[in-house]
């Protein structure tokens, strides 16, 4: 999406979201870095993000450090308050309808052994609880799980689905890794955190032999979005962080064709299109769309179950 | 009556703000019992700003001179806020009865263009309705007891909304 300098600058989508920057890990080890507040408000400042700076001054440091309790705080609150999004959305049908379609064109393809699904940057794994608590996918031999980088997120995503005795599991560490990989991968709202190159490189990851199925939902960019976004977040979120980079994320969504160009460069092994870009077939852009990857002998039997809602597969 | 609609429409505003306040701040999957805890809450919360107007009422009667003038000057001033507050409450309960239909964009729809909006236009509505009502008033006690009951129900969400997240920040420090 291109930025004009007549938009508030919060809502340039050449910046990183603070999400982004307060908490951070080493590549290799996933250990947690300490993080430098003082940098970290130098990012903002070179943009004027007079908000994102706001947000991030309010944040205690201990010798120009992040306190990571603080910080841990405050995104176990963000995360908290982004279920009730997924909530009002009704994502876990959404996602499910998708699932649905796709294990059962796996098993009448032959596949009888166990599936396992990973939730992709799952945070304190909304959906894979969801999917747990209210569909029958666990009975069928197919394993929920959620990986996520941030050791906290996943803390409490492991607590919440022992507090409500769900058959599911979340992991820290890489999603793709031997020990975590699936068969089918899911994801909400992450794919427009990797920009550039780091996109595809993302995608790359999927290419395995293993792999069966993908479905990443973002938000879909329209000139309406970030408005849309502000209005909602200012009236259902509380948290400033919450409310910065949820609008942020609506305005650095990636276009449909951006996604597919970066997914078909990729990924060789997976027949990859949109899906549900439109509201019952009418011009109107729902507000997540979901990028897809089957692999190409499902694509047949994946478009008789979705219909119109599937957009073209290459 | 009117009073008694006044009653109840207040007694609903309060439950509908238990439920919103609570919403976001409880990360289970199942929570029906959360939820019906809230509503209760909030229910209860405009029973006591309910009672409260009641005994201001009472108050301003007993010194009134006049309290035949002053009961038909309310119950006018009453009437008037129905006019406000009614078709808000049926617009707010109609997009409720909306999300029984079993279309995930339906009641996506509902949340994002109208509840969403009639929630950001609540305390304007309350603000509106009070003036109307008070606004050709003819006692001053009217105009009183008008903008008592305004606040009253504007801190009644402010009030659950403290409540609720002070309850969700003790939850957190629990955890870190």
């Amino acid at each position: 999406m291109n930025y004009s300098p007549l938009v508030f600058p919060s809502w340039n989508p050449h910046q990183p979201e603070i999400s982004d920057l307060v908490v951070q890990h080493d590549p290799e080890t996933l250990k947690r870095l300490p993080v430098n507040k003082r940098e970290i408000l130098g990012v903002f400042e070179r943009f004027s993000n007079v908000r994102a700076i706001r947000v991030i001054e309010r944040i205690r440091a201990t010798d120009g450090f992040l306190e990571s309790a603080a910080v841990d705080r405050m995104m176990l609150a963000v995360h908290w308050e982004m279920q009730r999004l997924a909530e009002e959305f009704y994502h876990g049908h959404r996602v499910f309808r998708l699932l649905r379609a796709t294990v059962d064109t796996l098993r009448s393809n032959g596949s009888s052994g166990p599936i396992r699904i990973v939730d992709v940057g799952c945070g304190i794994g909304y959906t894979i609880r969801w999917l747990a608590a209210h569909t029958a996918l666990p009975a069928e031999n197919v394993e929920l799980t959620g990986v996520d980088l941030n050791s906290t997120l996943v803390t409490e995503a492991n607590r919440l689905a022992q507090a409500e005795s769900l058959p599911c599991k979340f992991f820290h560490g890489d999603a793709f890794s031997a020990n975590l990989s699936g068969q089918i991968y899911i994801s909400t709202g992450v794919v427009h955190h990797f920009r550039g190159d780091n996109l595809t490189a993302f995608f790359r990851r999927h290419d395995t032999s293993a792999t069966q199925a993908f479905i990443h939902y973002d938000f879909q960019p329209s000139a309406l979005a970030p408005f849309g976004s502000w209005f909602f977040h200012i009236i259902r979120m509380r948290t400033l962080l919450a409310r910065h980079d949820g609008v942020l994320s609506a305005a650095r969504a990636h276009s449909a064709s951006t996604l597919v160009a970066a997914a078909q460069t990729a990924i060789s092994g997976l027949a990859t299109g949109m899906y549900g870009a439109r509201i019952w077939n009418t011009p109107a852009p729902r507000v997540f769309h979901a990028l897809v990857g089957f692999r190409r002998e499902l694509v047949p039997p994946m478009q008789a179950k979705l219909g119109s809602m599937l957009g073209e597969l290459r | 009556m009117t009073l008694l609609v006044l009653y109840f429409l207040a007694s609903l505003d309060g439950a509908l703000c238990g439920c919103r306040t609570s919403m976001g701040r409880h990360p289970y999957i199942r929570k029906t019992w959360y939820y019906t805890v809230a509503v209760l809450r909030g229910a209860l919360a405009a029973q006591i700003a309910s009672w409260l107007s009641l005994f201001v009422l009472l108050g301003v009667m007993a010194v009134s001179q006049d309290r035949n003038l002053l009961r038909q000057d309310l119950q006018n001033a009453a009437e008037r806020m129905l006019w406000i507050f009614l078709p808000y409450a049926a617009l707010v309960m109609g997009n409720l009865a909306l999300r029984l239909v079993p279309s995930t964009d339906l009641r996506s729809a509902t949340s994002v263009l109208f509840l969403g909006p009639l929630t950001a236009l609540r305390t304007f509505v309350m603000i509106a309705g009070v003036l109307f009502g008070i606004w050709r008033a003819h006692l001053p006690a009217t105009v009183f007891l008008g903008l008592v009951v305004l606040a009253l129900m504007l801190s009644l969400e402010f009030g659950l909304n403290l409540y609720h997240g002070k309850l969700q920040e003790k939850q957190i420090r629990l955890l870190i």
